[in-house]
């Protein structure tokens, strides 16, 4: 199976291609703007590094979010317009996913785990999963004040780059937390690896949307618009 | 040549299929109104959300209807700037990927240009011509002397024109947008009932300045006995703008037709184009004045005026032609002046 998968959600920008079981190329970097300047020659990096073109992949994959706006919908518009242009399938997957899925089996072993991403605001973007990652909440947008109120009391391994301000939060409640060795951003490594684990071969899939968690800021005119 | 256009910069999420010959395949476009009409105006995250949602199936339909494979092109265009960035990132990505898939030409479209070049598209106007430019975010008199050759004799030192539209329509209770909302009301109208100022008429140049002329309305709004507004008074008003605003532009259009008499003699041709080109009213009276000057008045199809993607294809196809590709490193623009090199007009700011 060969797969693209692409990520531009948060502070970083990577692409990977997946092929017989792991990554064949990768390229990763750590930029708070420019991805879209940046994703597609790194997209054509890493298919000439591993001697691939588009239309001979069999799916494609991309985060959704939660994350920055403009980002993911970067990645995504990226993902859908190959996608349309290839007819290839292409797969979804959150960034907190793509977090929780770095995280080392062995750290998450009989403990709850919690991924906390940075929104740029004063909300933080989070999800719990169960040691073996299947999801024990959806994914959420918290206040970072609010936190320990939202999150069971139960010990925490924590994740994502805004897991030092959630720990400090939690642990201020008098909850048990651990901080994760994992990787705090999202990479298309990982993305990859998920979709690989959860495409069937053959399988078509309605195009990808993002997941924002937040509406947009605007408020509505008084009287519709009009006077 | 066919090439792909898309356009995402503002409220239409656009695309079109454009040949090299000047046939429009296909074309096919979303207005967002319904979306933003609660806001009273357009919100950029909420349409750069509406143009992800939507761009593909726009493409989608247009390739299919053109019978035209991805394949088959031999560019793919976006408008690369100047709009609201959000849904320009969109639109720029979706043909960045479709382009890499097949190989592609990419062609990053000034949305200026788009209206600048349009009318090449319906009538293969010969350059140099004049280009009267008025739309909703631009109000620019500029000589089209070849494709991405631009000087611009005057713009806008306030408000768009549009955006007055837009401003005289809020406050009358027309709703948003306000282009065809203030015409439709001025044709029952008497434009000679308000005594609204002409601003910068009869001083030289070929700027443009609209606050004084909004501010007017809404004193002569705020001079209207109290309760909701009488229709004929809507009408007066509507017609009184209109006529205002039309003063203004045949006032400037001939200030430019003078400079550009000395600067290029050839140019016998104005082109208006941009969503206010749409106004029938304005149109009538800038044809008169071509009339009256020998000079052949150019304006596409109001279809063609508001924003779209055919006018970005075929950009495209004029820039593919001159080897004016992009790389898939291109940065989108928020601000992308069609004449980098035109001194900053005064209290312009970002319009300019």
């Amino acid at each position: 199976m060969k797969i693209l998968a692409l990520d531009t959600a948060v502070s970083a920008c990577s692409v990977a291609l997946w092929r017989d079981g792991g990554v064949r190329a990768r390229r990763y970097e750590l930029i708070e703007r420019g991805h879209a300047e940046a994703l597609m020659p790194m997209v054509e990096d890493v298919l000439a590094a591993a001697g691939e073109r588009i239309l001979g992949l069999d799916l494609l994959a991309v985060t959704i979010g939660p994350g920055a706006f403009t980002g993911l919908r970067i990645g995504l518009a990226a993902a859908r317009g190959m996608a349309l242009a290839s007819a290839l399938p292409c797969l979804g997957v959150t960034t907190l996913e793509a977090v929780a899925y770095g995280i080392p089996e062995a750290e998450r072993k009989a403990r709850t785990v919690l991924v906390a991403l940075n929104s740029k605001t004063e909300i933080i973007f989070a999800q719990l999963f169960l040691a073996d990652l299947e999801p024990l909440s959806p994914p959420l947008a918290l206040a970072a004040d609010g936190l320990a109120r939202d999150i069971p009391r139960s010990p925490l391994l924590i994740a994502g780059d805004a897991a030092g301000l959630a720990a400090q939060r939690l642990t201020e409640s008098g909850i048990e937390t651990a901080l994760s060795s994992a990787p705090a951003l999202p990479d298309a490594a990982v993305v990859a690896a998920i979709a690989a684990r959860r495409w069937r071969p053959g399988q078509a899939l309605p195009p990808p949307s993002p997941l924002y968690l937040r509406r947009p800021a605007a408020i509505p005119a008084k009287n519709g618009g009009r006077r | 040549m066919i090439v792909l256009g898309i356009e995402t910069s503002c409220d239409e999420t656009a695309a079109a299929v454009v040949t090299g010959e000047a046939r429009i395949l296909a074309h096919h476009l979303l207005s967002q109104l319904e979306e933003h009409r609660p806001f009273g105006g357009i919100v950029p995250e909420i349409a750069a959300r509406a143009h992800l949602q939507h761009i593909d199936r726009m493409i989608d339909r247009s390739m299919t209807e053109a019978k035209v494979s991805f394949a088959d092109l031999d560019g793919v265009a976006a408008t690369a700037g100047p709009g609201l960035i959000g849904g320009v990132m969109v639109g720029v990505m979706t043909a960045k990927a479709i382009a890499a898939v097949h190989s592609l030409a990419f062609l990053a479209v000034n949305h200026l240009e788009g209206h600048a070049l349009s009318a090449r598209l319906i009538d293969k106007v010969p350059f140099p011509y004049l280009l009267l430019l008025v739309s909703g975010g631009h109000c620019q008199l500029l000589v089209v002397e070849g494709v991405g050759r631009y000087r611009r004799l005057g713009t806008t030192i306030d408000d768009a024109i549009g955006e007055a539209f837009d401003k005289v329509s809020k406050m009358l209770g027309l709703g948003f947008p306000g282009g065809a909302a203030v015409e439709n009301a001025a044709k029952a109208g008497d434009e000679g009932r308000f005594r609204l100022p002409r601003p910068l008429r009869g001083r030289p140049g070929c700027h443009f300045s609209f606050s004084g002329l909004k501010t007017a309305v809404r004193h002569a709004i705020a001079a209207l006995p109290p309760g909701p507004l009488a229709e004929a008074d809507i009408a007066d008003i509507c017609a009184s703008f209109q006529a205002a605003a039309g003063d203004v532009l045949i006032d400037r259009s001939i200030h430019a037709m003078d400079e550009v008499l000395a600067l290029r003699p050839e140019t016998r041709t104005l082109v208006v184009a941009g969503g206010v080109a749409a106004n029938r009213y304005l149109r009538r009276r800038l044809k008169a004045l071509c009339a009256d000057r020998g000079i052949t008045f150019v304006a596409p199809p109001p279809a063609l005026c508001t924003d779209n993607a055919a006018m970005i294809a075929w950009a495209g196809i004029e820039r593919l032609r001159l080897g004016l590709t992009d790389g898939l490193d291109f940065a989108p623009r928020p601000r992308w002046p069609l004449d980098p090199d035109a001194p900053p007009a005064a209290g312009a700011g970002v319009k300019a």
